[in-house]
């Protein structure tokens, strides 16, 4: 039986979950999906970085990249376009 | 301590999906046309990079930083990760956040000027 | 697409790692790191300690600490930049316009009193358990969120917060930082002896030092002072930027715009 440390296995996890949404959010066409999508790839990372020993980088990560991005570029787009491209 | 096989490839994948992660947010900051677009990937490159600066100051078994009151000094600084890109990580996001809030309100001002958010359209206008 | 994406990742991967790409990765730590890791809590090198446990804090605000200044005089231009773009803007009074429903604007009253505590917690804390002052303020830029959605604008004037008063509170977090920095200089001047900038606890030439411990429990001597001071300063920095962000476009496009193509 091979031995493998949990940590190492949840990162490569996040990790890719991470990569999947953020090829979601760059390539869909209406902007408030690609929001959303955006901010589950942030979650993704803020356990790795829990993960990977950093609980001060965590404080600052959660709310920034998972509450503050996603409600500023949410009244960004109500006032303007809805769509990327034509 | 040698690693096997199997924890070579797990560590090495997840370098590779932060690259890879990378790669794709540069591609959405220049294919895309819409401003709100190139912002959102600008966000996610910012935060590939940040963590991986963090994974490179990484070590197995390890505990974070903070030093608690039962703890040995020197067990602590025999296996503890590496605290300094974590500081210099935590002012490269607030730096980011200002850039990315700034960008966020100029987006905003383009719109009220000109009528549209697509760089395509705004090259043809000419000022 | 995104299936060969991942699957060639993974092949790349797994064809580097038996070759080695991974080099010393997650297997030692840096002598620097070490080092910073040696002297972050040590009352016996007493000239070389920063006297607080957390090391990510002693490093963010005593050993590296010009960094931090600077990054704070980042921020603070993003805000001012971002107030200068609505500079005709009407900032007092106006508002209107409906919130959500009844039951989400009773959960939120019942969450604010909360994410106070546990922000003015993260704060307090910052030099003993992970936290500090950037912490608490994202943590407390939350509640400036949610005024602005689930209420509406009308609701910062109801709490008696308008722009004019959060530059104010937030001018108040910067300046008592500046004090917290230049105290070393102005007792160098009135005593005549040796201090540094910025200087946190007693170093090698240099006999000045803020007090470690108060009756018995450890303040670590600058770092929570500057911690409280940058908290103010970035909570009320987030207050602003939402509060711009939400004024409605009716108030603003007839100041913006009509200056740029006349009357």
């Amino acid at each position: 039986m091979v031995r493998v440390d949990v940590t190492l296995l949840l990162l490569a996890l996040f990790s890719t979950v991470g990569l999947v949404f953020t090829y979601l959010a760059v390539s869909e066409r209406d902007l408030v999906r690609a929001v959303i999508y955006s901010a589950v790839q942030s979650s993704a990372y803020a356990v790795m970085l829990y993960l990977l020993r950093a609980p001060d980088i965590v404080l600052v990560y959660l709310p920034v990249a998972v509450g503050l991005y996603p409600a500023a570029l949410l009244f960004l787009i109500g006032k303007t376009e809805k769509v990327d491209g034509e | 301590m040698a690693l096997n096989a199997l924890e070579r490839f797990l560590l090495t994948l997840t370098l590779y999906n932060l690259l890879a992660t990378a790669a794709i947010s540069v591609y959405g900051i220049v294919a895309r046309p819409s401003l709100v677009k190139k912002v959102i990937s600008l966000t996610i490159l910012g935060d590939a990079l940040n963590v991986l600066a963090i994974f490179i100051g990484f070590r197995l078994f390890s505990i974070p930083p903070v030093l608690t009151p039962e703890v040995e000094l020197s067990y602590f600084v025999g296996s503890a990760v590496d605290p300094l890109p974590q500081a210099l990580v935590l002012t490269a996001i607030v730096i980011g956040l200002a850039v990315n809030l700034f960008l966020i309100f100029l987006a905003l001002q383009v719109y009220r000027l000109y009528g549209t958010l697509d760089t395509r359209r705004i090259r043809e206008l000419r000022g | 697409m995104l299936i060969s994406i991942v699957a060639s990742v993974a092949l790349l991967a797994y064809a580097t790692s038996l070759a080695g790409a991974l080099g010393y990765l997650g297997l030692e730590t840096r002598a620097l790191a070490k080092m910073f890791l040696t002297l972050a809590y040590n009352p016996g090198l007493r000239e070389l300690t920063a006297m607080a446990p957390e090391a990510v804090t002693a490093i963010v605000w005593d050993f590296r600490g010009v960094d931090t200044l600077y990054e704070t005089v980042v921020f603070y231009m993003a805000i001012i930049a971002a107030l200068a773009i609505y500079r005709g803007v009407p900032k007092v009074g106006g508002g209107g316009g409906t919130g959500l429903s009844l039951i989400v604007r009773v959960v939120t009253k019942l969450l604010i009193p909360m994410n106070i505590a546990v922000a003015l917690s993260i704060a307090v804390h910052g030099h003993l358990t992970p936290g500090g002052g950037f912490q608490a303020g994202a943590a407390l830029a939350v509640i400036s969120v949610l005024l602005a959605v689930v209420y509406s604008f009308s609701s910062y004037g109801r709490v008696g917060i308008d722009i004019p008063k959060a530059v104010t509170l937030r001018s108040v977090g910067l300046v008592a930082i500046a004090l917290v920095v230049f105290t070393p200089l102005i007792y160098s001047l009135v005593t005549g002896a040796q201090a540094y900038l910025m200087q946190n606890y007693v170093k090698v030439d240099s006999g000045f030092s803020f007090p470690a411990e108060v009756f018995g429990q450890l303040i670590s001597g600058t770092l929570i002072w500057l911690n409280v001071a940058e908290f103010l300063a970035v909570s009320f920095g987030f207050c602003i930027i939402f509060m711009l962000l939400s004024l409605r476009e009716e108030v603003i496009r007839p100041a913006l715009v009509g200056e740029e193509h006349g009357p």
